[in-house]
């Protein structure tokens, strides 16, 4: 590491270093891709802790969310405000959640709050129902959506409350192999 | 909703310079392939490359424990003049390669003096024993590790909860498989969602079909069995078997996709199974005849006959890798072109996992098997998976659209290397083995010349230590723990004993987990009980509530409970 840069000071990096599974040059590459998203308005020097925040409507024309059908609920779950406005501090700490080297409880808590609509800390019939709809582009009919809603809760809604809770999901989550290579997005 | 941000600081145990370095080896990979069609297709890419790495070692080891000695000993082939180099040996394997250290059959016998005195027939027998054994180990490791990994308690995963909830793929950037993905989900829960429950004489013609594709195919393998054996017969015309062979493997597996299209089947798990087992017996079986041809009737029939069988393998692994380029060419290119220009209709081909991972499977099989008659035949291995890898992947990219169906990757990766484990490697072993056991080696040629069975190589060196006063230990571990059979008889009393405490202790472990299972149930009805009961009590008494600064709120107290 020979080159000079002026955007973070060396504590700054070592905190995000510590705190994310990201190193310096990937958090650097990680603030370059934060600003082309807002050249305007995101400053190249971040030494003094601007607060700055990007809104939702920016974030999700990254091209590895544009595509993805929960890019909403992922950028509001990271936000602080939790509209969707999302400050360098929550994007590298969404990016970094949702990359390889997260482990899998972590990977867990947050896709049980991404997946939690109505932030009840449960997962009710109405969050999967929205999940569905917005896996199949609304193409199903109403009483398919319900009884595909009816069925997933039948099966993973262990102590029979009609709702999720967090130990349902990480039980559902534990016998899902699949679930680590999937929930994870490359940047 | 705010993060709390204690509960992410600090994750730091994770080793950040391992994940990197994976990250670079492995990057090129998974974001090209892996973000554009997903973790099924780049399982396939993985296998292949490790696959690789066992051909590499396999190369070096034999390459620097039975050819170097023999090349420093005797550097120029003893080539009789009437053969020259001439192209066609690359294609045939014959001619001027019979002579070279290419085969078996010009490997010498004896001590070669030097530096040290190597022993080429002790050098040749241990280094492919401890080859194979390597192999094995490393095989039931990886087995192992990924069967712990991914089979867990795999009972309803199939259903509607995983569906929604964790068979998303986030790592999906193109919009394509976006949209594709999408498509076959929604089919997918529709038709879930659609399901009736069939009538018995339903019921009965599906398992009728079941049973007249079963037979159809077993058939079908028995007789391409048969006619490779009559075909034996004609080895003279030397690329004709092999040219069959692989034929037969590209061409009889499209008839049993047809045959799966009309069957029904209650998931789609079953089918993909039922359609691997299908090949898998094909592949099986026409391995099998010609090992039996070459067990019973090569080896009686010719003077140097593990060269004419290293020859064969040589043909087979040389037209194999022409036919998947081949099949490369007509299955994706072709298709494509096919889907897009003349008949739309059929759209652009997939990436037909399953077919391909049992294509290499197959072709790694021969290179085990012929690792014992021709040792050089796993640098033919390494250029052949090299190129192939790269053929794949462009074609991939040009031709290929992302896999339809959702693919379980984990589960599948667990599958393929316990097919590769069972049937294939086992089935080599096997082979080998046998070959070493009880066939004859020839008379004239090759390092066991003149032994009745390549074992005795091991009698011979342990009389040998006996007669000079060699090492004590070796002598004594030969004659007590190998020769004796109540060391075996001991070890598999003892397996068996540990074989069945396991099973009892998981057997207790399975009735533990009905049993919590219902205590959840139980602890979820007192909850919602007691919930009740303080919402009456709430009701009853609201004086008491408004009185009471304290926000001791019912939120709380829920939350307490939850």
């Amino acid at each position: 590491m020979g080159n000079k840069q002026t955007t973070f000071t060396d504590e700054q990096l070592e905190a995000f270093q510590d705190c994310t599974f990201f190193t310096r040059k990937e958090i650097q590459r990680l603030h370059g891709r934060y600003r082309e998203l807002a050249p305007h308005l995101v400053p190249l020097d971040y030494t003094n802790n601007p607060d700055i925040r990007i809104p939702l409507a920016l974030i999700v024309t990254m091209p590895e969310l544009k595509e993805n059908p929960f890019r909403d609920r992922i950028v509001e779950t990271f936000s602080e405000d939790g509209q969707g406005n999302l400050s360098f501090n929550d994007f590298v700490d969404m990016f970094s959640v949702l990359c390889e080297a997260s482990p899998r409880e972590l990977k867990t808590i947050y896709a049980f709050k991404i997946y939690d609509y109505n932030r009840d800390n449960f997962i009710c019939k109405e969050d999967l129902q929205q999940t569905v709809v917005k896996l199949t582009k609304g193409e199903l009919t109403a009483e398919e959506v319900t009884l595909v809603c009816e069925k997933a809760m039948e099966e993973a809604d262990l102590d029979g409350d009609q709702k999720l809770a967090f130990a349902d999901f990480e039980n559902m989550i534990s016998k899902a192999p699949d679930f680590l290579s999937n929930f994870h997005i490359r940047i | 909703m705010s993060i709390n941000k204690n509960t992410i600081l600090c994750y730091r145990s994770y080793c950040l310079n391992v994940s990197q370095s994976f990250r670079r080896c492995g990057s090129n990979l998974r974001s090209e392939i892996g973000g554009k069609f997903g973790t099924s297709v780049q399982s396939y890419f993985v296998f292949l490359k490790w696959l690789l790495m066992f051909n590499v070692f396999s190369f070096l080891v034999n390459f620097g424990f039975i050819t170097i000695p023999q090349l420093v000993y005797d550097f120029s082939p003893n080539v009789p003049n009437t053969t020259s180099f001439r192209g066609l040996e690359i294609l045939t394997g014959a001619g001027y390669f019979n002579y070279t250290v290419m085969y078996y059959g010009s490997y010498s016998n004896e001590t070669l003096e030097g530096a040290v005195d190597y022993k080429m027939q002790l050098g040749y027998f241990f280094t492919i024993a401890v080859y194979m054994v390597l192999c094995g180990i490393a095989l039931i490791f990886s087995m192992a590790s990924s069967f712990k990994a991914n089979y867990v308690l795999a009972d309803t995963t199939s259903g509607g909860a995983w569906q929604l909830l964790c068979s998303w793929d986030f790592s999906m950037t193109n919009e394509r498989a976006v949209r594709q993905r999408k498509n076959n989900l929604r089919e997918s829960l529709s038709e879930k969602a659609q399901r009736k429950q069939l009538t018995s004489s339903e019921k009965l013609r599906h398992f009728g079909i079941y049973l007249g594709a079963w037979l159809l195919s077993s058939s079908l393998t028995v007789g391409c069995g048969a006619s490779i054996f009559f075909l034996c017969r004609y080895e003279q015309l030397t690329l004709l078997v092999p040219f069959m062979v692989s034929l037969m493997n590209m061409v009889v597996p499209l008839f049993f996709s047809l045959f799966n299209k009309f069957e029904h089947y209650s998931s789609q798990r079953r089918q993909i199974y039922v359609l691997v087992a299908r090949n898998v017996l094909l592949r099986m079986c026409i391995l099998g005849v010609l090992c039996y041809y070459w067990m019973n009737v090569v080896a009686t029939e010719y003077s140097c006959w593990e060269s004419v069988v290293g020859q064969a393998l040589y043909r087979l692994v040389f037209v194999d890798f022409i036919f998947l380029l081949l099949g490369s060419f007509f299955g994706e290119f072709l298709s494509n072109v096919v889907g897009t220009r003349l008949l739309p209709r059929l759209g652009i081909p997939e990436f037909d996992v399953a077919r391909n991972v049992l294509e290499i499977i197959y072709a790694q099989t021969l290179a085990w098997i012929g690792i014992y008659f021709s040792p050089l035949l796993p640098a033919i291995q390494i250029l052949k998976f090299f190129i192939l890898f790269y053929i794949k992947k462009v074609s991939l990219m040009q031709n290929c659209q992302p896999p339809r169906r959702t693919g379980r990757a984990a589960q599948m990766k667990t599958i393929f290397t316990a097919l590769l484990f069972f049937p294939f490697f086992l089935g080599a072993l096997a082979i080998v083995g046998y070959t070493a056991w009880s066939l004859t080696p020839s008379k004239h040629c090759g390092p066991f010349r003149g032994l009745d069975s390549t074992f005795s190589v091991v009698e011979v060196w342990m009389v040998q230590l006996n007669s000079t006063g060699g090492s004590e230990v070796v002598i004594f571990v030969y004659q007590n723990v190998i020769r004796s059979e109540i060391f075996y008889f001991l070890i598999t009393i003892i397996i068996l004993v540990i074989v069945y405490i396991f099973w009892q202790v998981s057997q207790g472990r399975k009735q533990l987990i009905v049993l919590l299972r219902q205590q959840i149930v139980n602890e979820g009805k007192d909850k919602s009980f007691l919930l009740e009961k303080l919402q009456n009590l709430q009701k009853s008494q609201p004086n008491i509530r408004s009185k009471n600064h304290k926000k001791v709120g019912i939120p709380s107290l829920l939350a307490r409970f939850s």
